[in-house]
């Protein structure tokens, strides 16, 4: 595997957060997502810095839709995974629990 | 409601053409339903934050969308190469007078490159598409225009920088508003 293909840890969480939104996968909602789920308070910037890079990867495509008056009269663009996404996300799910296996968890010793 | 302006207006200077309405938008969107459940103040204070804290990352998009490399490069091409072919041209002037080579610039020679640096800066501002675009190239008509000064081997007096510095970004954005609002 080339090295621009491996997946960073907040690719990984973006990737997941718009599978787990479906079709309604749009930058405020993906960082909704995993400002809940991760308790991570990320930037809307840092969050089209990261889509905009998993696109160039052709890892997801965007579809523009029509303005609406909640967004001030602004489109938004939803994103959904190609196949080379899923495939992405399952290689590094299998690595994860690769890694994983035969570990004692959760860990203890760590910072609380 | 809206949102504060200022924020609003740096989110629009620091997001490129591709991504600040899609930005703008999705915030605007969360702003609104912030306002419902935490009241205006700390949504308004919400907002300006988030502006803040995306402003590397939009900047990062920018750079990686090469936008900001044209800008630079269209404000060195129009604004410092013609000052410096400028200043290469009255020092050859001055070189071919007897007894006037190093002696300091007439104001006439000096006001002719200020009205040719503004005219090239006029047209830069003509041919940029928005308002984001148009503030970060007069940014970067000042700083082409600085590092003109700075490299030119004539004497360049107080009054003459600052006229160069502040009348090329200025007419930069001022027939950009011009030009756009017909």
């Amino acid at each position: 595997m080339a090295k621009g293909e491996s997946l960073g840890e907040f690719e990984y969480l973006i990737l997941l957060a718009i599978l787990r939104l479906d079709a309604d996968a749009y930058g405020m909602r993906v960082r909704r997502e995993i400002a809940e789920r991760t308790t991570r308070d990320v930037s809307i910037g840092a969050v089209y810095a990261t889509l905009d890079r998993l696109e160039a990867k052709g890892l997801v495509s965007g579809v523009l839709s029509d303005p609406t008056p909640q967004r001030g009269g602004r489109a938004k663009r939803s994103f959904h995974l190609t196949g080379a996404g899923i495939a992405a996300v399952n290689r590094a799910l299998r690595e994860s629990q690769s890694m994983l296996d035969g570990l004692a968890l959760p860990l203890h010793g760590g910072a609380q | 409601m809206n949102p504060p302006v200022l924020a609003h207006a740096l989110l629009l200077a620091a997001a490129g053409d591709s991504h600040a309405d899609l930005v703008a938008g999705d915030l605007h969107e969360e702003f609104l339903s912030f306002c419902e459940q935490r009241g205006r103040r700390a949504a308004r204070r919400w907002y300006a934050l988030q502006v803040l804290r995306s402003i590397p990352a939009l900047l990062e998009l920018r750079i990686r969308s090469g936008e900001l490399v044209r800008i630079l490069l269209a404000a060195l091409l129009g604004v410092a190469l013609p000052l410096l072919l400028l200043d290469r041209l009255w020092s050859f002037v001055y070189s071919q007078i007897p007894l006037k080579d190093g002696l300091d610039r007439d104001p006439a020679f000096l006001a002719a490159n200020v009205i040719v640096v503004c005219i090239c800066a006029a047209v830069a501002g003509s041919m940029v598409r928005t308002a984001s675009r148009a503030a970060v190239l007069s940014l970067a008509v000042m700083a082409a225009a600085g590092f003109a000064l700075w490299v030119s081997v004539g004497s360049a007096p107080a009054a003459y920088s600052c006229a160069v510095l502040l009348a090329a970004p200025a007419s930069c954005w001022f027939v950009h508003r011009k030009w756009r609002s017909r």
